[in-house]
């Protein structure tokens, strides 16, 4: 189950603004800390993934630096960058490129 | 529920808190890595670094907690399911810092290693060296022994 956070800021009492992008990206970065296992746990604790699901993110992260884990709306992107950043991996939230 | 119980040399071990200890006191007041937040809103953010940083503050409490006047009259710490989350985030925050404060002059081949060999660390970094490691050997032993993702269920 994802570890979510609630919005306490005021954002959403903002007036609506428009988005630049329906769609978001959450990307995980390498870092040169945490162990394999440890990304793989987290990446299942967050995401509800398969195990080899999770060591196929993680070995992209390894090998290439990044990896693309999730995209969809910007608040549960927002959400699950959270909670990865709880778990000491660096994340970023991004827009989906256009088509 | 499990738990590990895990004896440790104390007089191996103390050293290495005087390290951990100082890496604490330096992420009291920041994150281990900063965070990079969604959007240009000062408020927001400031919340967004608040939460994180009280979260990283108690996962590092619960693990300084492991060595206290328990452990240095028996020499053994105890983890379970109910302090796992935090042992290991805590971990992973520690050894984040001690990187970053004393070992960025070792090359990441050797800091991905599991038996490096001493004369491989200059004599300077070898303590916070092996406080890096023996953080890392802790959260190995919870991932293997504690199984979190049963926790979760």
């Amino acid at each position: 189950m994802a570890e979510t956070k609630t919005r306490k800021t005021p954002r959403a009492a903002q007036a609506p603004q428009p988005q630049r992008s329906e769609v978001w990206r959450v990307v995980v970065l390498n870092d040169p800390v945490n162990r394999m296992s440890y990304v793989v746990m987290v990446l299942r604790r967050v995401f509800g993934f398969a195990e080899e699901r999770a060591r196929k993110h993680m070995l992209e992260v390894h090998e290439q630096g990044r990896s693309v884990l999730w995209s969809g709306t910007r608040e549960q992107a927002e959400a699950y960058v959270f909670a990865l950043q709880q778990w000491h991996l660096t994340a970023v939230i991004q827009p989906e490129p256009p088509a | 529920m499990k738990r590990v119980e895990i004896k440790l040399n104390i007089s191996a071990v103390a050293p290495l808190l005087d390290i951990i200890k100082q890496a604490a006191d330096d992420l009291r007041g920041q994150l281990a890595i900063r965070a990079t937040f969604p959007e240009h809103d000062e408020e927001f953010n400031e919340t967004w670094t608040a939460e994180l940083l009280a979260g990283q503050n108690s996962d590092v409490r619960e693990l300084l907690g492991l060595f206290g006047s328990e452990f240095f009259a028996e020499g053994s710490i105890a983890i379970d399911s109910r302090n796992s989350d935090s042992l290991l985030r805590g971990c992973s925050a520690l050894r984040i810092q001690i990187l970053s404060h004393w070992l960025q002059g070792i090359p990441t081949d050797l800091l991905e290693e599991e038996d490096v060999p001493p004369e491989a660390i200059a004599d300077a970094v070898r303590v916070p060296f092996a406080a890096y490691t023996f953080l890392d050997q802790v959260q190995k032993i919870i991932l293997e022994h504690l199984d979190p993702l049963a926790a979760e269920a």
